[in-house]
């Protein structure tokens, strides 16, 4: 038996990757009117939080970083069944790249206690993957990264995981306190129940902590970002010759003259 | 510009071009000689050398670090320990922290695999190094290191900068850039460099390890991709590929269906094909998949929807079922075996 362990769950709030829609008259993405909602990656990020709370006990919080309204993905979490929510959240934060936000995460999980910290494997939005691994380096923790199964092992303070691989698979075992980026789809994410739903957007109200809460205002924000976006250019469609052709025999005979 | 940026990075110590050589079990990943390639190029523009950083057990008795240099290495760095097979996060990234605080590299490249995202995400921090993830552009513009990637599922190309750190780290998908032809003649220097990571300080423990033949598909010359059209009948595809001497490979719904294996997929988060031959067989045409197959040389799409934003994309369309329409073109071209190269 163990006394549980304090499992922390990482989510994002992204703009919604179906409603981002390109401009016919501009071939632009306009992506003005997508919802926020939740990462998708995230869900299975939860959904393998509150499994292996099943198994060996404990707590889940949920963690996000955003604007104030990001408490939305916190609510969804605890509607899935997350105990508590922790929102960071502070102007300081604005223009960090990946370095300061796996950063003030790290500090947040540390601050929490954490034995094992989730996310998704990548964001909708930004798709670097990049946090998980950074929140593990930050504070000097093992990390296990496109996981498709855990196996807890509290008796040997353990947490052990089947990751994808090229071409196959490995199975790792690591120590606690550990970071797990949940590979996306892995899981079948639990739907949010009636009562925790009613709950989360009631009487829920998620801890919000700022920078200097975290004691890192000096080390976030855009100023620290080692990267920087220098440009942003539209990327010009391959030019395609657009010819549909009537039969299969055509066809063919198209492909014929460049393979 | 002052030589101590304000990150307190003296980035004027920083020189040359390292590349992550990834390899399991002696097999070197495919990637790291496209990087290596490229890399020849970027060492040659900043004047600097290229440096290749091989990791593993044994490795300096492998053909290895000899292979680098016919692929463009100047230099090869070997760690030759135990501790480094096979790969895990901890042991790599302590050592990948220590030759770059000791030799200061200005520009490292990665592969944009579960393996190389993994390392590349862990060393970034420890090395306070900018890292810009799946790019598909390198490029030195007016003396000046930028890293292009895709941003809002591929319509846009966000370039990236790193100004006042050291080293500028970057993941690039397998099949972005061409692997150079080796070239046994070259020259280059074999290193040993001290390892500084004992087995008793790792977090993580290997149990098992399974690896089946990896499918290739960035490599292939015909590339026959399926969707949700296929629902869930890849046979007709696997026919015409073979046929053409070709690979399967799929759009991540497929994956995601469980249809065939994430190996094969191509997109933003699979991996980028460029084959003379792509054709899109029950593919809607999603922007994240587009991405992976853009540079394909000639496209051709099968689709019962006129609308799929794939026939905008494709050179040449049919609208139809594929089960229909793939078992005419293997007729076809069992019928004009001439028609097939050899």
């Amino acid at each position: 038996m163990t006394d549980g362990w304090n499992i922390v769950v990482c989510v994002k709030q992204v703009p919604d990757a179906d409603d981002v829609s390109i401009d016919p008259e501009t071939g632009r993405l306009n992506r003005s009117d997508a919802e926020a909602v939740m990462n998708a990656p995230d869900y299975n990020a939860v959904e393998a939080a509150l499994e292996l709370r099943d198994e060996v006990g404990g707590t889940v919080t949920a963690l996000s970083m955003g604007p104030p309204n990001a408490d939305a993905v916190l609510r969804m979490a605890v509607g899935m069944g997350a105990d508590d929510g922790v929102l960071l959240s502070d102007p300081a934060f604005g223009g960090s790249d990946t370095w300061p936000t796996s950063l003030a995460l790290a500090r947040a999980v540390d601050e929490l206690d954490a034995d094992v910290v989730f996310g998704g494997e990548e964001t909708t939005d930004s798709s670097t993957g990049q946090v998980p691994p950074g929140i593990a380096a930050h504070n000097g923790w093992a990390q296990l990264t496109y996981v498709e199964e855990l196996e807890a092992r509290p008796d040997e303070k353990r947490l052990a995981a089947r990751r994808d691989i090229e071409g196959g698979y490995e199975r790792v075992a690591a120590d606690l306190p550990v970071v797990v980026a949940m590979g996306f789809g892995e899981n079948d994410p639990r739907p949010a129940g009636l009562h925790r739903k009613i709950y989360a957007e009631t009487d829920f109200e998620p801890e919000t902590w700022t920078a200097e809460d975290l004691g890192v205002e000096d080390e976030v924000g855009l100023a620290v970002s080692p990267t920087q976006v220098g440009g942003m250019d539209t990327a010009d469609p391959v030019p395609r010759e657009q010819e549909v052709v009537e039969d299969s025999e055509e066809l063919a005979e198209q492909i014929a003259e460049v393979i | 510009m002052a030589a101590t940026s304000d990150s307190g990075v003296d980035i004027e110590e920083y020189d040359d071009v390292w590349v992550f050589v990834e390899q399991h079990d002696g097999e070197v990943a495919s990637v790291t000689w496209e990087l290596l390639s490229k890399g020849r190029d970027l060492a040659d523009e900043r004047g600097e050398d290229l440096v290749a950083l091989v990791m593993g057990e044994d490795v300096a008795e492998t053909d290895i670090p000899q292979q680098c240099i016919a692929r463009g290495a100047d230099r090869v760095l070997v760690a030759d320990d135990p501790v480094f097979e096979p790969y895990r996060s901890d042991p790599y990234g302590e050592q990948f922290r220590h030759l770059v605080e000791t030799r200061k590299p200005a520009v490292a490249l990665i592969g944009g695999t579960h393996t190389g995202r993994d390392f590349a995400g862990r060393v970034a921090v420890p090395t306070h190094a900018g890292l810009t993830a799946d790019c598909t552009e390198l490029e030195m513009e007016d003396g000046r290191y930028e890293m292009r990637r895709p941003a809002f599922g591929g319509d846009a190309l966000a370039t990236i900068i790193c100004p006042e750190h050291r080293p500028q780290m970057s993941t690039v998908r397998p099949g972005v850039f061409p692997a150079a032809e080796p070239d046994e003649d070259r020259d280059g220097e074999l290193e040993d460099v001290e390892v500084v990571v004992d087995e008793s300080e790792t977090m993580t423990e290997v149990l098992d390890r399974e690896v089946g033949d990896v499918a290739d598909i960035t490599d292939a010359d015909v590339v026959v991709a399926g969707g949700m059209g296929t629902e869930g009948d890849f046979e007709p595809l696997w026919e015409l590929a073979d046929l053409l001497d070709g690979e399967v490979a799929a759009s991540r719904d497929a994956v995601e269906e469980g249809w065939i294996e994430p190996a094969r997929q191509v997109g933003q988060t699979g991996k980028t094909v460029r084959p003379k031959l792509y054709i899109a067989a029950g593919i809607s045409g999603a922007i994240q998949h587009l991405e992976g197959m853009d540079d394909s040389e000639t496209v051709v799409a099968i689709n019962t929807d006129p609308n799929a934003p794939i026939f905008d994309n494709a050179d040449y369309g049919i609208v139809g079922d594929l089960h229909e329409v793939v078992p005419e073109l293997i007729e076809y071209f069992e019928e004009h075996e001439e028609a097939i190269p050899a």
